[in-house]
């Protein structure tokens, strides 16, 4: 790619497949489960017409409790799960790229990348740690 | 709750927007919703809008990665530092500036939508033109993208990438703290000051709108504001919202686009101005 040249007439790139399939399936992944989590919802008839937003329904804050709720099958850690997902799709994106870029010898995008994968951990660390 | 999604995800992904921009107000102010639970929500949001509809973009080559990677250290940084100050500054006072930051950055754009409407459709020549600067062409952020509506491939280059990417820090910062993706603050980085032709901006945008978002959303959850019964629902409509609008984004012309792009950010800007004269309420 150092070259200008025709390089419009190339197939994506490898980096490209990856970013767009990380997307996609994070996406779709997260969608599902929470979908699986509001059918439990509904078989559950915690909610009968329509969704009671301002009801003090407990909900998952951490990911013990989360865990231990996805176990019991709790809608609203399944769907907390989903969100998680949601989530996670950005960080491993940002992961896939550097691998993607160092296969395809592409250094200066590996460092970039990097230092944003790095600077989105220590986010949630500093996060932690000032709650 | 999912209707209103839906429109956010399709506007935001069209608009290279987040969608929580049109998701906080409308669940604060009509649905009654906590701020803190609406914001963790919208930023839910504005990671499904990122996410469903850059997937097609990365594919389709109107969003830059290489750009988007570059910048997002910028965002990401700024996204961090705008979580953790979130709730000790002063609001009213944020709001206020990034309405009148908005505002002033309305000029350029509605100077190019009058010179396109005029028949002069030069604006994805501009990228031809322009000088790369240094850091563009070290990194190699030039780039080229099929447009069906012109159809032929737009190639552009860009300039100014430091002042983009100073932007591109205060746009991250925006995100944190308001539980918005801020992709406002992003397309006018890309198109006004790097010269980036607007559909690769909007694109670029969605692309790098998830990592900004992402990057505080963890901070959100790990503080309890992201509440599934609140997040779960608008998670879905956007998703489904931002999918329509990434399947219909390459076939409408750049002008268009503009004038949605033009007449969103001043609904926004007037809103952010009244929110924040009114003391944050």
């Amino acid at each position: 790619m150092k070259a200008s040249g025709s390089r419009d007439a190339d197939p994506p790139r490898g980096v490209e497949v990856a970013v767009s399939l990380v997307l996609r399936v994070g996406v779709v992944l997260s969608a599902a489960i929470i979908c699986l989590g509001l059918a439990l919802l509904v078989a559950r008839g915690i909610i009968s017409n329509e969704i009671r937003i301002d009801a003090a329904i407990p909900y998952p804050r951490d990911l013990g409790a989360l865990l231990a709720g996805i176990l019991a099958l709790d809608p609203a850690s399944v769907m907390s799960l989903g969100l998680v997902v949601l989530i996670a799709t950005p960080f491993t994106r940002v992961a896939v790229s550097i691998v993607a870029f160092a296969l395809e010898r592409d250094w200066r995008y590996v460092v970039v990348t990097a230092l944003v994968l790095t600077i989105l951990i220590a986010g949630i660390i500093m996060g932690k740690a000032a709650d | 709750m999912i209707a209103v999604s839906f429109v956010a995800g399709a506007a935001g992904s069209l608009l290279g927007l987040g969608g929580g921009i049109i998701v906080v107000p409308v669940m604060t102010l009509f649905l009654h919703i906590d701020f803190r639970t609406a914001a963790g929500a919208s930023i839910i949001a504005v990671i499904a809008t990122s996410s469903g509809s850059a997937a097609a973009y990365v594919r389709d080559r109107l969003a830059n990665i290489k750009v988007g990677m570059l910048l997002e250290i910028l965002t990401a940084l700024g996204a961090v530092s705008g979580a953790l100050l979130a709730g000790r500054l002063a609001g009213p006072l944020l709001f206020v500036v990034f309405s009148l930051v908005l505002m002033y950055s309305l000029v350029p754009t509605g100077r190019k939508i009058v010179s396109e409407l005029r028949g002069r459709t030069t604006a994805h020549k501009k990228g031809d033109a322009v000088a790369q600067d240094r850091l563009a062409l070290a990194m190699g952020l030039e780039g080229a993208y099929f447009d069906p509506s012109l159809g032929r491939v737009v190639e552009y280059r860009l300039r100014r990438v430091p002042l983009g990417a100073a932007i591109m820090y205060f746009a991250g910062l925006a995100s944190g703290l308001l539980g918005i993706g801020s992709g406002a603050f992003k397309v006018l980085a890309m198109d006004n000051v790097m010269g980036m032709p607007i559909k690769s901006s909007t694109a670029t945008s969605n692309f790098m709108i998830g990592v900004t978002a992402a990057a505080s959303a963890g901070i959100y959850f790990s503080r309890g504001d992201i509440d599934p019964f609140v997040a779960a629902p608008v998670a879905l409509g956007v998703l489904a919202g931002s999918l329509f609008g990434a399947r219909i984004l390459p076939r409408i012309a750049g002008v268009g686009i503009r004038i949605a792009f033009f007449a969103v950010i001043a609904v926004i800007a007037a809103q952010m101005l009244l929110h924040g004269l009114g003391g944050g309420r």
